[in-house]
């Protein structure tokens, strides 16, 4: 017998129960919905961390005041004024960390920002010179804050494209005087607009002087991280040790356990990132193999209630001359072709899925997610789901194959 | 004229067992011969082993003694692959219920045994065809079983039966679902059979009128033949009047 009279038995067969083969495939169906959506959606995160951390260059530390979170306590709070400017200007000192290229102090500011009439709550940080570079985003117009702006307190800002719309709507902005926490600030630049980022939205972003941010607002001597950038990112285990050594020395801590600081690289991040997509995909594919495994077992309950009720057929099929193996095969074939049927609902209801959900990212999360159909995870979806077919309709096949003409055709 | 054996039994017997175990005998031993061309009917009252005897002459079962020649081999030489191919192409059956698939058109049931046979596939359609047109079916190829009355259903599953041009056919009670006039369509149906295209045919029925068609007429009685005698009237379609 060939294959396309098979197929057309096995499709016929199928046919006649439409909505009970539709019901049987469901556990199939999620099973392989689940497997495309951890797929899909786990590229689009690893893409976007990939980008997020590559935007942030891979060479760049992050060194925070306090212990290394573990565990429950928070007894890091302690220290979490650890890091001033004599630590920062240690970390600038090129004969002490020569692997490290520079180090930019972060404060934040918390608080609103007014203007006129218009009152607007966006993220404020103080920073040196350095953060324009660091960050790869220039002010269009206007510019940003010198060297010489920092060492005397200037009070200027540059804002985000969002901060400038809330205060300013049309007008340019430039020049304005705007009031953070009471004190007034020139606006001499204005970033050009960029989409928002995992870590911090530059487009709502005041960026001021760190001098001026701990001097004048926060009334405060202690930064809240201080970002340094390696040589290179071949260079970031050395310029660990560095620092570490720098920082120990200025502290004067001889325990590496008492450390006030911790050293955050993109490597550590890229790690707990992954952490979190393993555990999410763990609990995915069990989700997946449970429905698949329930769905593998519905479909054999399924032939095999179909093999009772076509004792006739099979019985007459028989009788005009079809051999086990024809019975078999149209058995097998029709298992097959509901699991993958299945396979492929799944396959694009998962796409589907995938897509709403980055659409939803997109939209409420403010992040540039990528779409991307996962075609090989597609492809082995609706694979796992034939062999689901094969697996579990043999036995009902084979039950099917081995009835007994005269005993199939005498059933009623 | 010399005959040609095409079926030889020698001490068939077939007993069923229960779950129990059981026995219950329904063939005690039979031995016949039947010589090709030969239009043979089979009588007996109901459990007397008839259907038993043709489910082991057209190799639907096996016999639990005893030995069955098809065309002169005997068929515990066989394997199941080639006991199934010559049912498909030596072999045909027609039901008491006719038992065509259901949803499946007059002409797809028709030409389902050829699915199954060596029948190149540019051949189908046209046996097939033939094999409805000599059931004077063509008009209704496209039917569905449902859509049939119970003489036009049987003459699909002779049109069935034929489709292999099988050299045997085995009919278990055809007209026995039928009314008289229906009946007398299909008994002249297998009857031209015979004679016109030289097919053996072994045909039960409990009626004695169907039985008369055939040249020769055997009676089982509890497992065993109780006559085995030639017709010497043969009933002709002709000797009918159709009411
Ligand atoms: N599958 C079976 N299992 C047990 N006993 C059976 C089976 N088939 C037939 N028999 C028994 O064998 C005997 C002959 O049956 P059967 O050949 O069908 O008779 P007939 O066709 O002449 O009415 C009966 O007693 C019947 O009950
Ligand atoms: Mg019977």
């Amino acid at each position: 017998m060939k294959w396309k009279h098979y197929l057309k038995t096995a499709a016929g067969g199928l046919l006649v129960h439409k909505s009970r083969s539709v019901l049987t495939i469901l556990g199939i169906v999620i099973g392989i919905a689940a497997i495309i959506m951890i797929s899909s959606l786990g590229e689009g995160a690893n893409q976007l961390i990939l980008r997020e951390i590559q935007a942030m260059g891979s060479r760049t530390l992050v060194v925070t005041p306090g212990k290394e979170p573990r565990g429950p306590s928070n007894i890091n709070s302690l220290f979490l004024d650890a890091l001033k400017e004599r630590e920062l200007k240690a970390l600038q000192d090129q004969s002490k960390v020569p692997s490290v290229v520079d180090a930019t102090p972060m404060i934040i500011v918390p608080g609103s920002v007014s203007y006129g009439g218009e009152t607007y709550d966006p993220t404020t940080m103080g920073s040196s010179e350095n953060f324009a570079e660091l960050m790869d985003v220039y002010p269009n117009p206007g510019r940003f804050f010198n060297a010489e702006e920092v060492r005397q307190n200037e009070s200027v800002a540059i804002i985000g494209s969002e901060v400038k719309n809330k205060l300013f709507g049309p007008s340019e902005g430039l020049g304005a005087k705007i009031k953070i926490r009471g004190r007034y600030f020139r606006v001499i630049g204005i970033f050009p607009q960029t989409g928002s980022s995992i870590f911090f939205n530059m487009d709502d972003l005041i960026v001021i002087p760190y001098t001026t941010g701990q001097r004048y607002l926060l009334g405060t001597d202690h930064f809240f991280e201080i970002i340094v950038r390696a040589q290179s990112e071949a260079l970031v285990p050395r310029a660990v040790a560095e620092i570490e050594a720098t920082l120990r020395e200025t502290q004067g801590i001889t325990d590496p356990e008492k450390d006030y600081f911790h050293i955050h690289t993109q490597i550590d991040l890229a790690d707990r990132v992954g952490l979190v997509g393993t555990i999410l995909t763990l609990l995915l594919s069990s989700i997946a193999a449970i429905s698949l495994l329930v769905g593998g077992i519905g479909i054999m309950n399924i032939m095999l209630v179909s093999v009772t009720e076509r004792t006739r057929e099979i019985g007459l099929r028989k009788a005009i001359g079809a051999t086990e193996k024809n019975i078999m095969t149209q058995f097998v074939l029709e298992a097959i072709l509901l699991t993958g049927l299945g396979g492929i609902i799944g396959t694009t209801l998962g796409i589907t899925a995938s897509f709403i959900i980055g659409q939803l990212i997109r939209r409420f999360g403010g992040l540039e997610w990528v779409f991307s159909i996962p075609i090989a995870s597609a492809l082995v979806g609706i694979t796992l789901s034939c062999l689901i077919g094969l697996i579990f309709g043999i036995f009902p096949a084979r039950s099917a194959a081995k009835k007994n003409p005269i005993e199939a055709l005498r059933y009623e | 004229m010399e005959k040609v054996k095409i079926i030889e039994t020698r001490n068939l017997q077939k007993t069923y067992f229960s779950s129990e175990g059981l026995p219950t005998p329904a063939l005690r031993d039979i031995s016949i011969t039947i010589s090709k061309g030969e239009f043979v009917s089979i009588m007996g009252p109901s459990g007397s082993g008839k259907s038993t005897l043709l489910h082991i002459l057209g190799l639907l079962d096996e016999p639990t003694k005893g030995d069955y020649f098809l065309d002169g081999k005997n068929i515990k030489d066989y394997d199941k692959e080639a006991i199934a191919s010559l049912r498909n192409e030596k072999i045909g059956f027609i039901f008491q219920f006719f038992n065509l698939l259901a949803r499946t058109s007059v002409f797809d049931n028709v030409i389902l045994p050829l699915l199954y046979s060596k029948v190149p596939e540019k051949d189908w359609k046209h046996r097939a065809l033939e094999a409805i047109e000599a059931v004077n079916l063509g008009h209704r190829k496209d039917y569905l079983p449902s859509q049939l009355s119970g003489g036009e259903k049987q003459r699909v599953a002779i049109a069935r039966a034929l489709v292999t041009d099988p050299s045997i056919i085995f009919a278990d009670e055809p007209t026995g679902n039928l009314d008289s006039r229906n009946g007398h369509n299909i008994l002249e149906i297998l009857q031209n059979l015979n004679e016109k295209q030289g097919r053996t045919i072994i045909l039960i029925t409990h009626e004695s009128h169907a039985a008369a068609h055939a040249q020769r007429k055997i009676i089982l009685k509890d497992g065993l033949v109780e006559i085995d005698e030639k017709i010497l009237n043969q009933l002709r379609p002709t000797d009918v009047i159709i009411k």
